[in-house]
């Protein structure tokens, strides 16, 4: 725990707070993004290098474009003419869960050995070799799969963008 | 910067460690601060001068002696204009986009190394950071097109974002062929394995069948990621007026000139670490005088490279949408791919003569493939005489 700590979580709070708060959608997914580099800068401060690079790469140049983008492309999705009132009845409920889901996943991170676990501290090792062998060692099955999913869904993605052009 | 923490320390031994802390800190953020706009400032002059000599014409010539005080009329210039708002516009996002534009440019030379153990942070991640900060332009692009409430700002914006999106893709698989070869992330380590050999040149990844393939891809992609001729459609001045720029005055119109350009060198430095050799070239290495002819090659190979992106934007033709995104996924992304492989060979290949014949063969091949069925979009070829 130290001051960079607070002062990150300070930001990424307040990015979280934001992105659900405000009126404007695009508004929100600025804040959004605000949220994901405060998310990145705590990988980074605690020393996980490639998690806070591969953080910003795939959420903050990725999915967070890809959001702006289908805002962008769709007609009139805003949200400023949207329901005014904020405290209704579906916002408590909303929070009721919320705050349940968040005991629970509390008490299931905390008997988790990893909980205890400290952080690499100041041995600022690379993580990328550990993750590599991990994944083409252990895990191959698993990367596998995924590859073989991703395959698929980028055909698909071609297969419809073709339909489309052949009714054009 | 634990390189200068420590030459600091040793050099002043007596005076307190929090301030050799600090001054460690200050030298590589105010060296990255100084030079590099410094040349940002430099690459407009000669940019001009170079696209006027290519047209015909002499170029600014009235300030100073040749023009060389140019720069700074037109710093002083932008600096005393109007700041115009768009009374609709989305005045906090407005004015945020132009700050956060200089950003990712900046951020990309922490990591390119300038002379032996001279780079401002040691990523071990260091090729990674660069291009995952140089797609964080996009959102800036994005904020500016949309908070100027402007058609022609939105169009430019989406085309920037399509843009950026689709051409990041091909530019981090063309790295990815370095990291194989140099078998690390860290840009400082990728510099040293492309030292020795003859006369510390014949190693640079550019000189093998892959590296030239890449390197070539690098280029492309990233001319394409910072907007630049003949990828400059988000400012198509016939189509769009000035694109995401368009509602912006006076000095924030600066802004985004400079983080355009910052961006251009930066990607120009990066292609310069991960295939050029970096500071690597006849006399560079460790001791004072290796580590300034180290500099001179780094810089002298990074102006090598400003002055091909001016080239290119002075004699190529700008491509239409459908080019650009057909150039992107049907031709780039195949050859990355497929480059990728190319290093597979390299590397396990054990005679080096046959290394290169298989690898160079694999290349060429596959590059007859993709023309091949490219061949419908391949223009006619057209001249046109001065009669």
């Amino acid at each position: 725990m130290n001051i960079a700590f607070w002062i990150i979580s300070a930001v990424a709070v307040l990015g979280a707070v934001l992105a659900v708060t405000l009126r404007n959608l695009v508004h929100c997914v600025l804040a959004l993004i605000l949220f994901f580099i405060g998310i990145a800068a705590h990988y980074f401060l605690l020393r996980a290098d490639f998690l806070g690079t591969v953080q910003i790469l795939i959420y903050v140049g990725a999915v967070a474009v890809l959001i702006l983008f289908a805002i962008m492309l769709t007609h009139n999705v805003t949200g400023v003419d949207g329901p005014k009132e904020l405290l209704g009845v579906k916002w408590w409920s909303g929070a009721a869960i919320a705050a349940t889901l968040a005991i629970l996943l509390k008490k299931a991170i905390l008997s988790d050995p990893l909980a205890t676990l400290l952080p690499a501290g100041d041995k600022a090792q690379s993580s990328v070799a550990e993750i590599g062998k991990a994944l083409v060692a252990g895990w191959v099955v698993s990367l596998e799969a995924i590859a073989i999913l991703l395959t698929a869904a980028l055909i698909g993605a071609v297969v419809i963008a073709l339909e489309e052009i052949q009714k054009s | 910067m634990e390189t200068i923490y420590q030459l600091l320390h040793v050099t002043f031994a007596n005076v307190p460690a929090w301030t050799v802390q600090v001054a460690a800190f200050l030298i590589p953020i105010a060296f990255i601060f100084g030079v590099y706009p410094a040349i940002f400032a430099l690459t407009t002059l000669v940019e001009r001068k170079a696209l006027g000599r290519i047209q015909n014409r002499y170029g600014p010539n009235r300030v100073g002696i040749f023009g060389v005080l140019q720069p700074l009329a037109d710093g002083l210039k932008i600096l005393l204009k109007e700041d115009i708002v768009p009374r609709v516009a989305d005045k906090f996002t407005h004015f945020l986009a132009p700050v956060l534009i200089v950003v990712p440019g900046l951020l990309v030379y922490l990591v390119v190394p300038v002379a032996p153990g001279m780079v401002a942070v040691d990523l071990k991640i260091g090729v990674l950071f660069a291009l995952a900060v140089g797609t964080m332009s996009a959102i800036a692009l994005f904020m500016a097109g949309w908070a100027s409430r402007n058609k022609f700002s939105l169009l430019g914006a989406v085309r920037a974002v399509a843009q950026v999106v689709s051409y990041e893709v091909p530019t981090v698989m063309a790295g990815v062929a370095v990291i194989m070869a140099a078998g690390t992330l860290s840009t400082l380590t990728i510099v040293q394995r492309q030292g020795g050999g003859i006369l510390n040149i014949s190693n640079w990844y550019v000189f093998r069948p892959w590296g030239l393939v890449g390197f070539v891809l690098f280029v492309i992609g990233g001319l394409a990621e910072s907007a630049r001729c003949p990828f400059d459609l988000p400012e198509a001045e016939s189509e769009l007026i000035g694109g995401y720029h368009t509602e912006y005055s006076g000095f924030k119109f600066a802004l985004f000139q400079m983080g355009e350009y910052l961006a251009g060198m930066a990607m120009a430095g990066v292609t310069v670490t991960l295939f050029l050799g970096g500071y690597m070239g006849p006399g560079s290495g460790p001791g004072l005088v290796g580590s300034l002819i180290a500099m001179l090659w780094f810089f002298s190979k990074l102006a090598g490279m400003i002055m091909l992106n001016i080239w290119i934007r002075g004699t190529w033709p700008r491509l239409r949408v459908d080019q650009l995104m057909g150039f992107a996924w049907k031709v780039l992304l195949p050859l990355a791919l497929v480059n990728i492989v190319a290093v597979g060979f390299w590397h396990f290949l054990t005679p080096r003569p046959l290394a290169w014949v298989v690898t160079t063969g694999w290349l060429v091949i596959w590059f007859l493939v993709l023309t091949k069925c490219n061949a419908s979009a391949i223009l006619e070829k057209r001249e046109y005489r001065y009669v």
